[in-house]
């Protein structure tokens, strides 16, 4: 456990009150991509902020490269790079100029600003100002600005709210690339679990300033678990034929749902299904979407809004999207 | 450090418009003086200061002096404020590896640089104002140098409070109604009660009791200072 980037131990932080951080344990390695999931509102952008003293905790530790932020903020900052939230940019300056506000503090020679451009993509618009720019090129500018100082660790909150899916697409390769590339570990956040999924190595998921999931991707995967559901003319009759062979199958939608099941177990349930003369449609494994998965976590709390969302139309959009797969 | 963090808040000014306030402020009073005086050059001249016509060109372009310093001090600092309230690029510039109170002293550096300059500019647009009248009598360098400087820093105070508004509040219309406000007091300063600061750029000219209330205006300064960056330092950042 030496080698972690980022640690914190019980991290809090109130409002008024109410905690929006609450005993947060944070603990991403070297070279991974982190995700850090939640809900709007779970605590996420608090938490980023205190990681780069921004805010500061009520109570709680976080260290940073092993060592304590709040002792040695200046050292450690200096190793990090971070786009919190929305791009923070200059409008009546050009990127160039924009970028040279960031080289002046941290000190680090010209020809860096040419190559964070050439990694983002703007060279060709680097002398215009940054107020025409579009969304998508201000969030690349702003992760320039992270990249500026040659970090060990970069900090990203939402690096990809509000752009459109070919600024996504572009965000999430620049990403990905990092820890391959130049070793740079990456703490990124987002409220889509889909989007995580696609860069992050682990994941932690938060809701309600708690920590509610931390592990890699593979486990949170193994977590969420399959289905065989079979397409059949009669599924009524075929309950009984599938009782039979032992098998208790749940009915949804005309659809036989098998949770459990090995190969095994189906082969011998399809033999008896088409001996009993049923036109056997379709057999597939479903995997219980991650947006389920996610939506059970976080509505830990169990209040009526999250149940009926999680009943209602995130579980239908998730079907149509692995119906269309 | 703080070197370095100037010269970054000088090159986020370019293309604010910030410097054509410290013209056009202080070679405006210099223009309203050079009309004064181009419209009733003989009753100024020959009559109403004819025995130290320098010293009536400086004295009524003084009448101006703490109003437009106020109002200098109240533009230039949101105008400073401005350029990271507008995207939230405190949370950026907070993030870099910085320390905060050198962040809020490079803010007062760049804003008292400004001043300074304005400070500059007034002594040398009358220095060629009175010489293009060809105003008689002896050149007063000294009070030409010095006439829009002490009343600047019997100012400083208010300076203080702006630092610390501008910089800590989100909404600019709270820092600059405040300023204007008191600018426009500012002109009754000379029969204000010398307890109120307001009238301390005045009295610095009027009162004959200069180096008090420059005096008077770099402690309050420097207290107002301490404070606006103790906060500075401990607060959160949205």
């Amino acid at each position: 456990m030496t080698d972690m980037m980022i640690e914190t131990r019980n991290l809090t932080k109130k409002y008024k009150g109410t905690p929006a951080v609450d005993a947060l344990n944070l603990a991403i390695p070297r070279g991974e991509i982190y995700g850090f999931l939640g809900p709007n509102g779970a605590g996420k952008t608090t938490t980023i902020r205190m990681l780069l003293g921004l805010i500061k905790p009520d109570s709680g530790v976080v260290q940073i490269f092993g060592q304590d932020l709040k002792r040695e903020r200046i050292k450690i900052l200096r190793r990090v790079g971070s786009l919190v939230e929305y791009p923070s940019y200059y409008g009546h300056l050009n990127a160039v100029e924009n970028l040279e506000t960031i080289r002046r503090i941290l000190n680090v020679p010209k020809s860096r600003i040419d190559e964070v451009l050439q990694t983002v993509g703007l060279t060709k618009d680097a002398k215009r100002s940054v107020k025409g720019y579009s969304l998508g090129m201000k969030q690349r500018l702003g992760i320039a600005s992270a990249l500026l100082g040659s970090p060990e660790l970069l900090i990203l909150d939402e690096p990809t709210n509000g752009l459109d899916p070919s600024g996504i697409l572009e965000i999430r390769e620049l990403i990905k690339k990092m820890p391959q590339q130049q070793g740079i570990t990456v703490l990124v956040s987002s409220h889509l679990l889909s989007e995580v999924e696609q860069m992050a190595s682990s994941v932690g998921i938060v809701n309600q300033g708690k920590m509610v999931f931390q592990d890699s991707i593979p486990n949170l995967q193994r977590k969420a678990g399959s289905e065989i559901h079979i397409a059949l003319s009669d599924p009524d009759a075929a309950m009984i034929t599938a009782r039979e062979q032992g098998c208790f199958p749940r009915l949804d939608q005309g659809h036989l749902v098998f949770k459990g099941i090995d190969n095994g177990q189906i082969a011998r349930l399809v033999a008896a299904l088409v001996d009993a003369r049923h036109s056997i449609y379709r057999v597939e494994e479903r995997r219980k979407s991650l947006e389920d998965l996610f939506l059970t976590m976080t509505s830990g709390a169990a209040n009526a809004s999250s149940e009926r969302h999680e009943a209602g139309a995130p579980r239908a959009a998730g079907l149509r999207k692995e119906a269309a797969q | 450090m703080i070197g370095q963090l100037l010269a970054t808040d000088l090159l986020k000014m370019r293309r604010t418009g910030i410097w054509w306030v410290v013209f056009i402020g202080s070679v405006g009073l210099t223009a309203m003086q050079a009309l004064n005086f181009g419209l009733r050059y003989d009753y100024l001249v020959h009559d109403a200061y004819a025995s130290d016509p320098w010293g009536g060109l400086i004295e009524s372009t003084g009448l101006f002096v703490p109003i437009a310093i106020y109002l200098a001090m109240t533009l230039l600092m949101s105008m400073i404020a401005n350029i990271e309230n507008r995207q939230n690029s405190w949370k950026q510039t907070l993030a870099l590896p910085v320390r905060r109170s050198q962040v809020f002293a490079s803010k007062f550096l760049s804003c008292l640089i400004q001043l300074l300059a304005a400070c500059v500019l007034l002594t040398v647009s009358t220095l060629i104002l009175g010489l293009v009248l060809k105003l008689p009598g002896r050149i007063p360098y000294m009070e030409l140098a010095t006439f829009g400087f002490y009343p600047m820093l019997a100012s400083l105070p208010m300076l203080g409070v702006m630092l610390w508004l501008t910089l800590t509040v989100r909404n600019q219309a709270i820092p600059i109604a405040l300023g204007i406000a008191a600018s426009l007091t500012s002109v009754f300063g000379a029969s204000m009660p010398e307890l109120l600061p307001l009238s301390w750029p005045a009295l610095a000219i009027h009162s004959g009791q200069t180096m008090r209330f420059v005096g008077l205006g770099i402690g309050v300064f420097a207290v107002l200072y301490l404070l606006g960056s103790l906060h500075f330092s401990r607060k959160d950042v949205a």
